[in-house]
């Protein structure tokens, strides 16, 4: 794993009274252990990673309270733990980001909610929405309907968050219903602090198992049970779920003197509307506002004789509701008007479809809505919240004629030294033997080789679906296709949804696996065929080799990715041999990001006790490169970047390694398979030498120095006047 | 409102492994320690390694206590509210500027003036860079207040990351209640690289409090040829000769360019490019800025890269020591230097005689085997015998007279001289177009090809036509604002399709005028 988690673990261990400091994901761990759970699992992705990773590193203590920890090799592996509270008072939370994994685990959780649960069950969903999210923007809201599962959507502090775990697993077990807890990006990441409570062993759990199997038919969702099953969601479970929310107060209202209007928004929206009507002078910093507030914690179900008492007589209600389609507003629409309430309700109106609702948005719509409605007394806060707005578009303005041009965005690309820039390299320098052909993409780091400089990757439909995304086009496409996929999403589901199925329909393409040895992209979490397992579980057999033999693969090639040369001509071979079948190529090599972490402390372990290494990087000869940039294109490593030309007469900056150089050899390779030129260059540093090298070195830097070029001739200066070394100085 | 209960607010942008996740922790440990109210998040690029992470941070002045209510923090930094803007990067600073992160009413800009190249701008053919100062001043007008440094090179000074040299700044600022000692406590308690961490502290530190720091002085990348050496007799005649001859306005660029031409060959080489260069400047009647580029593209053109020229610079003591310098080790230890060649036909035709290169050559396109004889070569120029094998294709410059390259450059170069001398003498503009067309050419093996053949298409397809028509202020300043077109259109991308399109249009615009 990327990070260790051994100081945090401490904080799960806090009792009764103590205060929990950290991040808000690690706060809702803490959450789940207080509520009793029993397992675990889950899938990792940004933002809820660290969920998993911080219980792999406590392990002691889910022995102790005896939690069952699973990391689940997809969502769809990790929703369907839920069903051990089907039949059993078990609690228990899977966790993973949404909705891409929603989606993968969607079949068992709408099983598992048509049979209902008597166990607390819990999903801890990472929403990825909006800025910096790395997935298709949708929203989970949609999952909640149409599963009948209750959506949480806290206010985005600790103690809020930790209370509605608890108050999720009270909900869960009182309707007999999943409940979703949804977390945005920057409420995953969120420091703060909560005072914890102590942690709660379940009551059935690997410390006092289960004994004996319950069987009903009513909790299966066989034909003949599902439609009842259907009845039971509408007559019973979503009442129970409505009487509870409401009895337990889980969404709050909040006073205040302008009571002819009003807002409702989704509790994760809560701590940006406070702050925009600080700054209008509509609120303080202590959460007292002088709009009345109906803030929804839960986000569904809706509770109509809340939504009728809240909005009777306001003249209108401003809806804040992120994400579209805008589920909660025709809702609220119906509501009212079955109520024959005629409260008008803003929303999407006077707030944007899709996108995030960040500060700049919330006060754009507050200050469109106060215009609109006009309430009495504020005319001065609504002419504040106006100039406001112009004055922030004033300033963008301003600057975008003072830079110019807008600053280009900072794509995402690979590491330094990584293992799958080279295949993608490889597969340009293919191209250019047999022409380009339709790759299909998928998730994963290697997606990165979508961007430039390579743009390789004319699809990528989701994780795993690389190769089952080309099924559909290798066939009518006048080359062999290509399709790659990463040792992630091999285990995820392409074993089965892509080499299986490819293989077994006489597919006749060309599969390359990244296999780089971990989840790279969430973190550097341990695959079924990593080289290691984690912390507690033996080692044991699980090669994406014997598993693509196992599924009838006859043509299969290992490639070190670095040598592109190589990588190149057994691509063309996969792309133009005369054999059918599915041709894989396994792409080995480790990420570099775990591989120098590891070999970063040995090589300090063995220079400090006296042995010999050698530190490798490289370098370009700044007078022979020509700034021609070719090298980049073929690479686009973060280490290869450029700098001012250091030559008076040439104006293109040149090539150059930084610092950051982990001597991965890629630009020596590229530099001969691509026939580039030969600026580049390897230096390796020895370190320790022993005394024949040291002796052997101060003899060859002697002999060399005598035979060496003589210096260029100095230019020679028109006495009193500048030349152009000087000039530049 | 009162304003009172106003947190501060920090946004800090910072590119992957500069360390903005542990500042981040070093401003909350300063907070906490203090007992103050303080909220952090933080929203990774799309990936965690490469894309620039922002961290958002709200302190507030109060301390906590039991039983006082607590405020409401934010999780969002609103355009036009922030306080203290940190940037580890200078376009990081400018997209900031570009969202209303930085406003003149209300922002402390903390900035490094480095850049760090985004993709775009290191992918160009030729130079495709924001423009810095541009930047930097636009950053700096959008600021209340400025405190700016080239931060990255103060760490590297100080043997740490730009993050403990920021924090320095940060604490420096006099905006976060927290007294500069709670920030020393903060990464002293941390434990990792304290004493480093310190030194880059306590250069930031000064920064921000306006204290005048002097860091080392910047290194020139090329480091000058030793001064020991005098330039040569015939060196000094030929100097005179530039002084004498030509306009006080191109000499350093000519003088330049033949001691360049000189190191390449010799002084007949040199007395070539001043001879060259006559004519250019004779026809030149504007302010030379036609001579001055001339010069500078006929020096690099002369003084092409061939293997001989490439082993002439990989052998020099100057060479050896950069290297040295650039790979990190200490002057006692061993560093074993690898050179990455792969000479093919192309290298070995361009010694062969004229008369036995090109059917050589012709028969290698006709047969699609121009690249199909490149040995890939990894010579180890640590080792004396390696060392020697370069150093004696350098020795050839002696035989490159005789070699078929040499001619087929003088050629060309001869070529394009008439055309940017025939153009000066119609009009000055055209003349510069012409002359600037050398750029184009560049490179190694396939780069070279493609570039010469840009090159040409430009002559025979613009440059010949015009100067084959009757001069005419319309045809002249249609043909030079083509060429700039074009040029631009060759260097967009590598594989030639937008000057293809150019070419088309331009052709389409002549027969349609």
């Amino acid at each position: 794993m990327e990070r260790s988690f051994k100081a945090e673990v401490e904080s799960l261990r806090l009792g009764n009274g103590e205060v929990f400091e950290g991040e808000g994901i690690l706060a809702v761990t803490k959450g789940l252990l207080q509520s009793g759970v029993s397992y675990v699992g889950g899938y990792q992705g940004s933002p809820i990673s660290h969920l998993i990773d911080v219980l792999v590193d406590a392990k002691p203590l889910m022995d102790q309270l005896g939690v069952h920890l699973e990391t689940s090799t997809s969502e769809a592996a990790a929703g369907a733990m839920l069903a051990a509270s089907i039949n059993y008072p078990i609690r228990g939370a899977v966790t993973w980001k949404s909705p891409v994994g929603t989606n993968v685990a969607s079949d068992g959780l709408s099983n598992i909610s048509s049979s209902g649960v008597i166990g607390g069950a819990m999903i801890i969903l990472g929403e990825d929405y909006g800025e910096g999210a790395s997935v298709i923007q949708e929203r989970s809201h949609a999952f909640a309907m149409k599963s009948t599962m209750w959506l949480l959507d806290p206010r985005p502090n600790l103690p809020s968050i930790v209370n509605l775990v608890e108050k999720g697993f009270e909900l869960s077990e009182a309707s007999n219903s999943i409940v979703m807890m949804q977390l945005r990006i920057r409420t995953c990441h969120v420091y703060g602090r909560f005072t914890a409570k102590d942690n709660r062993e379940g009551k059935i759990s690997r410390n006092h198992p289960q004994q004996r199997p319950e069987f009903s038919l009513m909790r299966l969702p066989q034909p003949g049970f599902t439609v009842p099953q259907e009845r039971l969601k509408l007559e019973q479970r979503l009442p129970a779920a409505i009487r509870f929310i409401s009895e337990n107060k889980l969404n709050e209202q909040f006073p205040g003197d302008l009571s002819e209007i009003g807002i409702i928004m989704q509790g994760g929206l809560y701590n940006t509307v406070m702050r925009v009507m600080q700054r209008i002078g509509l609120a303080d910093a202590f959460g007292k506002s002088r709009i009345p507030l109906y803030c929804m914690n839960v986000t569904y179900p809706m509770v109509p004789d809340e939504i009728t008492a809240f909005c009777a007589g306001k003249r209108a209600v401003l809806m804040m509701e992120e994400g579209h389609p805008d589920y909660i507003e025709q809702a609220l629409n119906t509501v009212l008007r079955r109520a024959d309430i005629n409260t008008r309700v803003f929303g999407k109106d006077v707030l944007p479809m899709g996108g995030e609702y960040t500060a700049d948005v919330v006060l754009k719509g507050l200050a469109a809505f106060l215009d609109k409605v006009r309430p009495a007394g504020i005319d001065a806060v609504i002419d504040t919240a106006k100039a406001q707005v112009e004055k922030i578009a004033g300033y963008k303005a301003s600057a975008g004629e003072l830079l110019g041009n807008p600053v280009p965005g900072r794509n995402p690309t690979f590491c330094t030294g990584c293992p799958e820039r080279p295949m993608f390299t490889s597969i340009k320098l293919a191209e250019r033997m047999v022409g380009p052909t339709h790759v299909s993409g998928d998730i994963g780091c290697h997606s990165f080789g979508m961007y430039p400089p390579f743009h390789v990757g004319n699809t990528c439909v989701g994780y795993g679906l690389g190769l089952a995304s080309s099924t559909g086009i290798a066939a009518n496409f006048g080359k062999r296709t290509i399709s790659i996929m990463g040792d992630g999403g091999f285990w995820h589901n392409g074993l089965t949804t892509g080499v299986a199925s490819a293989t077994y329909n006489n597919a006749d393409s060309v599969l390359i696996v990244m296999k780089n040895g971990y989840t790279s992209a969430t973190g550097w979490q341990f695959l079924p065929s990593s080289a290691q397992r984690r912390e507690g579980l033996e080692a044991q057999d699980q090669s994406i080799e014997n598993a693509l033999r196992g599924v009838g693969i006859k043509w299969m090639r290992k490639v070190n990715n670095y040598k592109v040369g190589s990588v190149a001509k057994v691509l063309r071979e996969a792309l133009t041999t005369a054999e059918k079948g599915l041709k894989v190529i396994i792409a080995e090599g480790e990420c570099m990001l775990a591989k120098q972490r590891r070999v970063r402390a040995e090589d300090a372990k063995n220079i400090a006790a006296g042995r010999r290494v050698a530190k490798a990087k490289f370098g370009v000869d700044d007078q022979v490169c020509t700034g021609d940039h070719s090298c980049i294109r073929l690479s686009g490593c973060p280490s290869l970047t450029i700098k001012e030309n250091p030559d008076p007469l040439r104006r293109d900056p040149v090539a150059t390694v930084i610092e950051s150089c982990v001597g991965c050899g890629l630009c020596g390779e590229v530099s001969h398979a691509a026939i580039l030129c030969p600026s580049f260059y390897k230096t390796e540093v020895v370190h320790n030498p022993g005394v024949v090298e040291r002796g052997l070195d101060r003899l060859r830097r002697r002999v060399i120095t005598w035979l060496a070029t003589p210096p260029a001739p100095p230019t020679p200066m028109i006495p009193g006047e500048v030349g152009l070394a000087q000039a530049a100085e | 409102m009162a304003d009172t209960t106003r947190p501060v607010t920090i946004l800090i942008s910072a590119l992957g492994g500069e360390g903005g996740g542990v500042m981040t922790d070093w401003i909350i440990a300063a907070a906490r320690e203090q007992n103050l109210i303080c909220q952090a998040t933080s929203v990774p690029g799309v990936a965690q390694r490469t894309g620039a992470t922002t961290y958002y941070l709200e302190v507030f002045r109060d301390k906590l206590e039991p039983g006082k209510p607590e405020p409401v923090m934010a999780l969002y930094p609103q355009a036009g509210d922030i306080d203290l803007m940190v940037a580890s990067e200078l376009a990081e600073a400018g997209r900031a500027c570009q969202n209303g992160f930085v406003t003149p009413d209300r922002t402390t800009l903390i900035t490094s003036t480095h850049r760090f190249y985004l993709l775009d701008e290191k992918m160009g053919m030729a130079d495709s860079r924001l423009d810095a100062e541009r930047l930097e001043k636009a950053v700096r007008a959008m600021a209340k207040r400025v405190i700016a440094g080239d931060f990255v090179r103060a760490a590297r000074e100080a043997g740490t990351v730009i993050n403990a040299v920021l924090l320095g700044a940060m604490a420096g600022s006099g905006l976060l209640p927290m007294p500069v000692e709670a920030f020393e406590r903060a990464i002293r308690s941390d434990g990792k690289a304290v004493e480093a961490n310190m030194r880059g502290f306590h250069y930031g530190l000064s920064v921000a409090r306006g204290e005048v720091v002097e860091l080392a002085p910047k290194t020139r990348p090329l480091p000058a040829a030793p001064q020991t050496a005098q330039p040569a007799g015939t060196l000094l005649a030929l100097r005179d000769r530039v002084a004498r001859d030509f306009p006080p306005a191109t000499h350093e660029i000519v003088i330049e360019g033949v001691a360049r031409v000189v190191d390449f060959q010799d002084f007949d080489y040199g007395k070539l490019y001043l001879d060259r260069l006559a004519p250019i400047l004779a026809a030149d009647g504007g302010d030379y800025s036609v001579t001055r580029e001339t010069a500078r593209y006929l020096a690099l053109w002369m003084a092409y890269e061939d293997v001989i020229r490439v082993a002439q610079l990989k052998t020099r003591l100057a060479r050896l020591e950069r290297v040295r310098a650039g790979s990190g080790g200490k002057a006692e230890q061993p560093v074993i230097v690898t050179e990455f060649l792969k000479p093919g036909l192309d290298e070995f035709c361009s010694l062969l005689p004229a008369s036995l290169a090109a059917p050589l050559l012709r028969w290698a396109d006709r047969t699609g085997r121009r690249d199909a004889f490149n040995v890939g070569l990894h010579i180890r120029t640590s080792t004396v015998l390696g060392f020697a094998l370069l150093r004696m294709m350098a020795k050839l410059k002696a035989w490159r007279r005789r070699g078929y390259r040499f001619g087929v450059e003088q050629a060309l170069i001869a070529r394009w001289l008439a055309a940017v001398e025939a153009g000066l003498t119609r009009d000055p503009a055209l003349g510069r177009e012409i002359a600037e067309c050398a750029r184009l050419i560049k490179g190694y093996s396939d780069t070279h090809r493609r570039g010469q053949g840009n090159f040409l298409r430009l002559m025979d397809t613009i440059v010949d036509p015009t100067l084959a028509r009757p001069a005419g202020p319309d045809t002249d300043a249609n043909a030079a604002a083509a060429l700039a077109t074009a040029r631009k259109a060759a260097l967009a991308d590598p594989e030639g399709n937008a000057l293809g399109a150019t070419l088309e249009k331009l052709g389409r615009v002549a027969v349609a005028s």
